[in-house]
């Protein structure tokens, strides 16, 4: 749990990867090809790169049309204005199941100086609202490297991967496993209570684990990095284990993934369960740190309601 | 208002294409009226305003095969005119003719807005100007890995107060896509009424022009004009408009028209 690397540095490199790897692998983004990152990858394939200017509705029809003609389009652009193409992911790439990558980068509070504008908190709720499209937040880099090939390369169908802008500390790193679409990683065991979350949270997910393991509470902590298809079974095992679950995600609490534990628990073993998450628009800040706590994410804040739960005072 | 091409476009043999498509029109006009009567929730309207259009490119232009760079599509961005494409279809042989009053039905594939499930359907839409951004995509692609194949688009006057067709048109000028080719069915109308009463439109040919497209003017209901300007289209070095001037009615009361 140490080291902080940049979640837009690494899908720069994840880009060319994959660029290098299928040559009909194509970046498409609505002029924020510096800000993603995806212009690395079209400095190194000038022609297998488009910006298609400030226009999000048109960028995911523009996809949809390149993979109907044969090519793996990723789309890059900040999560809160993809959503302005929701209908579009919804009519033209989820309705045909179409091949179209899309890569949502400065979700959450991560584009801290930016303000409630910028902050996409409401994303995940619209996009698992979708039919086959497959919805993915990395935790860390390390997260997003294990199953970005996998994700853009195999898997065929329309996929949205959730990211944060730089902010990304180390969390599974030193973690072995393999990504397949539709797990949930159990990342440190526990008997007593079980948080499940994903994206960069989860690292404060930990660090709740941590002190609450002082006072002698043992939590496990749980990778949700697949929010749909989610895991049914893990959910309901570790339920069963635990007896109680409390969800922490850098999204409203209205539809995201404490919404989308709730829904697998209610209708198959109904558990003491929590969810810490936003329920407004974010502001301005310094850092991406600081709004974490400012909005009750941070580690200490999530051992705090973790106390209320194993005290049964939810 | 119609500009058509002097020079001679047709060759002496094709004026048997032209009676043949004539045909495929009258009949499929019945099957539309036909459909009507078992179905009246299908837009009769848009469809015969769009039924020569959708004739004329699937039978002499589009040319289909399983290379997706090296073969034509059509995509119906108004989708809402979906009967016209399925009438022609089945006239074509491509889905079975029985199956045309059926549309809507729970158990038939024809749905009121084109679902790729159906056969010769190339694009879903039904959401408008969704269409336009996915032909744009299709062309740029095929002309990027150098495909023979062409994009034809379909969409309506009333669906240009999307911005999303600003978006497209826009990207489609500045990738100079002269592998794309789209038809306006300029009929005046839209959900609510009369384009003029809503949101006039008068201008709309020449910002198509002014950002750069090839702008054309055919008469949608005739076979002929639209041939003279589709082949214009074709040897055009940028993305092609062509404006088909159409009623609502088709062809079925084209004396009581209201073209504007």
């Amino acid at each position: 749990m140490n080291g902080y690397k940049s979640f837009r540095e690494e899908l720069g490199k994840l880009l060319v990867d994959v660029g290098e790897k299928a040559e009909n692998v194509v970046v498409v983004t609505a002029d924020v090809g510096k800000s993603t990152r995806a212009i690395m990858f079209g400095e190194k394939f000038k022609d297998r790169y488009f910006n298609v200017g400030i226009a999000e509705q048109h960028m995911i029809g523009f996809a949809a049309g390149l993979a109907v003609a044969g090519a793996i389009p990723v789309v890059t652009g900040f999560a809160t204005f993809i959503m302005r193409g929701w209908e579009q992911i919804r009519n033209s790439v989820a309705r045909m199941n179409l091949n179209v990558k899309i890569v949502a980068t400065h979700a959450g509070y991560s584009d801290h100086a930016d303000g409630a504008s910028h902050q996409a908190l409401e994303d995940i709720a619209l996009m698992r609202a979708l039919p086959n499209i497959v919805v993915v937040v990395p935790a860390d880099v390390a997260d997003l490297r294990r199953c970005f090939e996998k994700l853009v390369l195999k898997h065929k169908g329309p996929v949205y991967i959730r990211l944060g802008r730089d902010y990304a500390p180390s969390i599974t790193e030193d973690i072995e496993y393999d990504y397949e679409i539709g797990r949930a990683y159990v990342i440190r065991e526990g008997h007593d209570v079980a948080i499940m979350s994903a994206g960069v949270v989860l690292y404060e997910a930990l660090k709740a684990a941590e002190d609450l393991a002082k006072l002698g509470i043992s939590a496990s902590v749980i990778n949700v990095l697949n929010v749909k298809p989610i895991d049914v079974e893990a959910i309901v095992s570790i339920a069963k284990k635990t007896g109680r679950i409390v969800v922490v995600e850098e999204h409203m609490v209205f539809g995201g993934i404490g919404s989308a534990i709730a829904e697998v628990l209610a209708q198959k073993y109904p558990v003491l369960m929590r969810i810490i998450g936003a329920s407004t628009f974010g502001r301005s800040a310094k850092s991406h740190e600081e709004l974490l706590s400012y909005y009750g994410l941070d580690g200490k804040s999530i051992a705090k309601t973790v106390l209320e739960v194993i005290r049964n005072r939810a | 208002m119609v500009k058509g091409d002097a020079k001679p476009i047709l060759k002496p043999f094709e004026s048997i294409e032209i009676e043949r498509i004539t045909t495929v029109i009258e009949e499929a006009r019945k099957d539309l009226l036909v459909m009507y009567n078992h179905e009246k929730h299908i837009h009769l309207e848009s469809s015969l305003s769009s039924l020569e259009i959708i004739a004329t490119l699937l039978l002499r232009y589009i040319k289909r095969s399983a290379d997706p760079i090296n073969r034509d599509w059509l995509i119906l961005s108004k989708g809402h005119a979906a009967p016209a494409l399925y009438a022609v279809l089945a006239e074509l042989g491509i889905i079975p003719k029985s199956e045309l009053v059926k549309i809507n039905s729970i158990n038939s594939v024809l749905q009121n807005h084109p679902e790729v499930a159906v056969p010769g359907v190339d694009i879903a839409t039904g959401s408008l100007a969704q269409g336009l951004s996915i032909g744009v995509g299709i062309a740029a692609w095929i002309k990027r890995v150098g495909g023979g194949g062409r994009v034809y688009v379909i969409i309506g006057d009333g669906e240009q107060d999307e911005g999303q067709v600003w978006e497209a048109i826009t990207h489609a000028a500045a990738l100079r896509l002269d592998n794309l080719i789209v038809v306006v069915d300029w009929n005046g109308h839209q959900l609510d009424g009369s384009v003029k009463d809503i949101k006039p439109k008068d201008y709309i040919p020449f910002v198509w022009k002014a950002i750069g497209w090839k702008v054309l003017w055919a008469n949608g209901h005739n076979i002929t004009s639209l041939i003279i300007a589709v082949e214009e289209a074709l040897e055009s070095d940028k993305p092609t408009v062509i404006f088909a001037q159409t009623t609502r009615r088709g062809r079925v009361s084209a004396s009581n028209n209201d073209v504007s």
